[in-house]
């Protein structure tokens, strides 16, 4: 006997390659979205600092944009900068 | 004259007895005016005016009593027994009965005719003696008459006269009737009897008396109503026969036809036949009112027709509501019925009677377990529907659906029917609802996530959307439901990988499964970059690989299963997790090796079989290459799966637990083996089957445990931090601020309280609940 | 269509005026809501010891906090009430807490303002309900006496019985008020 597969159709879940599950910001989970949005994974997508933390894009922005002197990784403190 | 005054008395009494009949012979009358002149003097001047009044009168009573009214009652007692009391026997033809009737009537009318001169000379003795007959009766001598007539009349009648009346009234309507609507609407139903038989009086068409029968007809009712024994004698048996007559038009014009307004022609039925027909009766036919008439013609107008229309909207609405279990499961063809019902429950009082009726009708035709939960929810959907249009307030539904909904609570596939219903196309009624539903339209400020206000605030279109959420509240929480369809919806999606997302798309949107519908449309997009002859992976592919990619956090939990798949397999999977993770990146993908959707081509001895199989049978059959033997133990280990489904065609149970393959076919011509999972090439089937297949998500009542036990956190939580609450309090903070929040009903709170209590974790006094110290 | 929608999109639309800034607030506040309410259920879920908070009344906005003194400290086997006030920029701005139970402590004044460098120019969007009440809590046993608020409180830390001594009066002092 031989068996040939012609075609497989699978099912799978996506999930960002990320050190944590949840935002440090919002706590919601980064497969999930921010709290301000309703779509996950390309309408709300997560961004690397330079100190490899990681948040929504959403959130690290509102972040930064309310932090006068300083641009600070939330979790680090160290000065925040986008990871190329 | 001095000189005979002795002997004169006497004399003179014999001529007053004669005048005025006493102890005459009544039929000897003469009208000599001049004589009664005389003789009234001389009764003034013997001043015996009330005593001659007296004797007069009584011997006019006696002659009704003793030989008219018996006499006239004759005429029926002898039908009576010639007939031996069969009254209902139909042996008499309406002609026999019409003449026997008015010979009878007639020769009453001709008797109380012939007292006429008599009443009259009685009323010149009053006129002229001073006599008074009984004050206590108003009106004249005339009136006076009459009313012993009656009288007398009723307190001699037999039994069987109502029946022959009835009759001899039945007949002559049936005459009317025919003349009146008869020609129009009978021409085409009794085209043969026709032919030979008047519609009327059911004589040969030749032979028709109708028109006798109407002169006779005529006659009777104008010499009843000139001795005022029409409504007296006849009166109830008119308006039995026409309330009859109603009844059996109305259920013939309603018999099972719902899609017509029927009110306004019926309405004009009873104006022109039953009204029509009093007119005749009352007033001696149509048109030939003189200005005599015209006290019984406004009464006819008026009352009459009040009561009649009155009657039929009575008889109608309780036909209507016989019907209405048809009436409403046949919504939306039986509207006009609806609106018929709805516009004559104004006029009636039958309300009460309507939700009782349609109560008892669904809880015996309805709600016992020989009807399928379908079914109901049909029922249940139409009732909305129907009810709505006789009482746009709501307070019918309410009162007739509730029965239902307990009921529908009460089985355990309800929600999962209506879910289905939902999403089937092959039950599109339920469908069709969600898609006639105006979509929401959602402000991006504002999205409809995981928050409960959403469902809490949002008002439906009362018409259409309100049947889903009519739907929906059989359960009284929109969240067991939603749950419930996303674990359908997640099946569904997952068992035909071909899912057509474009019908749910507008509704999903309002229970929440946006982002289920987006992946479906996202993996379509991706398998086609992923597939697509430019992807330089494609060349080395030993077979074609797509997914379903999911976003986990939008669906229903997973059961977990670790299918082991074969090497060649993993090694495809790989493959596409990395173009996946090209396309997407930082992202990457957890397969569900157990869920899918495969097309295996298995090579035989002598066939080939081309099928569609799950994973699981994918891989049990593809570790029959190695080996033709294996026992379930083995194939557990080596797959990891626990059950392992070997129900292949190709294979075969030879000992407990032990398969082995059939290379020929041999063995599967009684049919064990060989066609089980077959398909014709081409022809998939599902590789799921809906009913049988178990569904690969967990139950939303498995996690009923779990819940609890993050309420109980919650409340551990409450009370910490503000000492003591009441159930109430707690039941609404819970309420308020549990993420997602089950529904948990005040009972079912205060039962878990309680036992909370009984295990010492709660203290409860005054009402409130506290944590016991440390 | 007006019927059909979500009655919080009739109300931004409803008025034109200020309906930019009226959507923002609404969704901010909207999404602080959520974030404090998975807040609340981490806390709940985690049942940490001698720590505990949950919204005073119907206002997610404004929560009771409950703190044990940490073990081997002065202020072991006492329990604190405080209070926490969110702004609408939660978790971007620190929220408002203060202590309800009147505390003596060096880094506390009478009105239960706190000196906590967390809550002022050291906060974080990454910090949270657990964090702060975790923060005060070691706060008590390890006060910073450079810059008192209570300086009676921050000179008498020295002599740890004494301390413990006024501590306890203070404290049942302050309870019996309560009561």
């Amino acid at each position: 006997m031989k068996v040939k597969i012609k075609s497989w159709t699978g099912v799978a879940t996506w999930r960002w390659v990320a050190n944590d599950d949840s935002c440090g910001i919002c706590r919601m989970p980064f497969d999930g979205c921010c709290s301000d949005c309703r779509l996950p994974g390309d309408d709300c997508p997560l961004v690397w600092g330079q100190c490899s933390h990681c948040f929504h894009i959403h959130c690290i922005m509102k972040w930064l944009q309310s932090q006068q002197l300083h641009q600070q990784c939330p979790m680090c403190r160290q000065e925040w900068k986008f990871k190329e | 004259m001095a000189a005979g005054k002795q002997c004169d008395s006497k004399q003179q009494w014999e001529v007053i007895k004669k005048s005025f009949f006493i102890e005459g012979n009544l039929s000897d009358i003469s009208d000599g005016e001049d004589d009664l002149a005389l003789v009234i003097r001389l009764v003034q001047q013997l001043g015996a005016g009330q005593l001659v009044l007296d004797l007069a009168l009584d011997a006019i009573w006696v002659a009704l009593r003793q030989s008219i009214v018996p006499k006239f009652w004759s005429n029926f007692v002898i039908y009576n027994s010639q007939r031996c009391g069969k009254d209902d026997d139909p042996g008499e033809g309406s002609v026999e009965v019409m003449s026997r009737v008015a010979t009878a009537i007639s020769e009453l009318y001709d008797s109380a005719v012939s007292f006429l001169p008599q009443i009259h000379r009685c009323e010149m003795l009053c006129e002229h003696s001073g006599a008074k007959f009984e004050e206590c009766i108003p009106g004249g001598m005339m009136e006076h008459f009459k009313l012993h007539l009656r009288a007398t009349l009723h307190s001699q009648m037999p039994t069987s006269f109502t029946n022959l009346l009835h009759k001899f009234y039945s007949a002559a309507f049936k005459v009317f009737y025919h003349a009146e609507v008869g020609n129009q609407v009978e021409e085409s139903d009794e085209t043969t009897d026709e032919a030979m038989q008047c519609g009327g009086c059911d004589a040969a068409t030749d032979a028709c008396h109708c028109q006798a029968i109407t002169n006779t007809f005529c006659q009777v009712n104008r010499q009843l109503l000139e001795l005022d024994l029409l409504e007296r004698l006849a009166g109830d048996i008119i308006s039995s026969l026409l309330l009859s007559v109603i009844t059996d038009h109305v259920s013939a014009t309603c018999r099972d036809s719902y899609d017509q307004s029927r009110i306004s022609q019926l309405e004009k039925w009873v104006e022109n036949v039953v009204i029509g027909w009093l007119e005749v009766v009352y007033c001696g036919g149509r048109g030939q009112l003189s200005s005599a008439d015209s006290a019984i013609q406004t009464m006819v107008a008026n009352n009459l027709n009040q009561t009649y229309m009155t009657a039929l909207y009575h008889t109608y609405t309780t036909t209507r509501i016989d019907q209405l279990f048809n009436i409403v499961i046949e919504y939306p063809e039986s509207q006009p019925a609806l609106e018929d019902i709805r516009e004559c429950l104004d006029r009636t009082h039958l309300r009460n009677h309507l939700v009782e009726s349609l109560r008892s009708a669904i809880q015996t035709r309805l709600l016992h377990p020989g009807v399928n939960t379908t079914d109901v929810l049909h029922a249940y959907i139409s009732a909305i529907k129907a009810l709505r249009v006789l009482d746009p307030k709501g307070v019918l539904l309410e009162l007739v659906s509730e029965p239902v909904r307990q009921y529908l609570r009460g089985r355990e596939d309800t929600v999962r029917y209506i879910v289905t219903s939902l999403t089937d196309e092959s039950c599109s009624e339920l469908s069709e609802e969600l898609l006639v539903a105006a979509p929401l339209v959602l402000d991006d400020s504002h999205s409809d996530d995981d928050n409960m206000d959403f469902w809490e605030t949002w008002t439906p279109d009362p018409r259409t959307a309100d049947i889903i959420s009519m739907l929906v509240n059989i359960y009284g929480s929109k969240d067991v439901f939603i749950t419930e369809y996303r674990t359908i919806l997640a099946d569904r999606i997952l068992s035909q990988f071909s899912y057509d997302t474009e019908r749910e798309i507008r509704y999903l949107e309002h229970l929440k499964c946006e982002v289920m519908v987006k992946d479906v449309a996202d993996s379509k997009r991706i398998n086609s970059s992923i597939n697509s002859d430019e992807n330089p992976r494609r060349e080395k592919q030993k077979f074609p690989v797509s997914c379903m990619i999911l976003s986990a956090q939008f669906w229903p939990s997973f059961k977990e299963e670790r299918l082991q798949l074969p090497e060649e397999v993993m090694k495809e999977l790989d493959t596409y997790t990395e173009a996946f993770q090209d396309l997407k990146g930082n992202r990457t993908l957890n397969w569900k090796p157990h869920l899918g959707q495969v097309q295996v081509e298995i090579e035989l001895k002598n066939r080939t079989l081309n099928l569609t199989v799950t994973p699981t049978q994918a891989t049990v059959i593809y570790h029959f290459q190695e080996r033709s033997r294996w026992s379930i133990g083995d194939l557990s280990t080596i797959t990891q799966e626990n059950f392992p489904c070997p129900c292949q065609g190709v294979l075969q149970e030879v000992e407990s637990d032990v398969f082995v393959l059939v290379e020929g076919e041999e063995l599967g011509d009684k049919g064990h083996t060989a066609t089980v999972g077959v398909s014709q090439p081409d022809i998939a089937p599902p590789a799921i089957e809906e009913d049988e297949a178990e569904s690969v998500m967990a139950s939303a009542q498995d996690q009923r445990e779990e819940e609890l036990q993050v309420f109980w956190s919650y409340i551990v939580g409450m009370l910490t931090n503000l000492d003591s609450l009441p159930l109430e309090r707690i039941h609404a903070m819970l309420k308020m601020f549990v993420q997602g929040s089950v529904e948990c009903s005040p009972q079912e709170l205060r039962a878990f309280l309680d036992r909370k209590v009984r295990q010492h974790q709660l203290i409860f006094t005054n009402g409130l609940y506290k944590l016991p110290k440390n | 269509m007006a019927q059909n929608v979500p009655p919080g999109t009739v109300a931004a639309s409803d008025s034109n005026k200020n309906n930019n800034e009226r959507a923002i607030a609404g969704r901010d506040s909207h999404s602080v809501s959520k974030r404090l309410q998975h807040e609340l259920m981490t806390l709940m879920i985690s049942m940490d010891k001698g720590i505990s908070a949950f919204p005073d009344g119907d206002n997610l906005f404004k929560w009771v906090g409950t703190l044990t003194g940490p073990a081997s400290t002065v202020y072991e086997g006492l329990s604190y009430r405080l209070s926490l006030e969110f702004p609408s920029s939660y978790p971007y701005a620190a929220p408002t807490v203060k202590f309800i139970t009147s505390c003596f402590h060096p880094n506390v004044d009478l009105h239960g303002n706190i000196c906590l460098d967390i809550l002022k120019e050291k906060w974080s969007a990454s910090y949270d309900v657990r964090a702060i009440l975790l923060s005060i809590q070691s706060l008590l046993g390890e006060p910073n006496n450079d810059s008192p608020l209570n300086g009676h409180a921050a000179e008498l830390w020295a002599n740890q019985v004494a301390y413990k001594k006024h501590l306890l009066e203070h404290y049942k002092k302050a309870n019996g008020e309560s009561k």
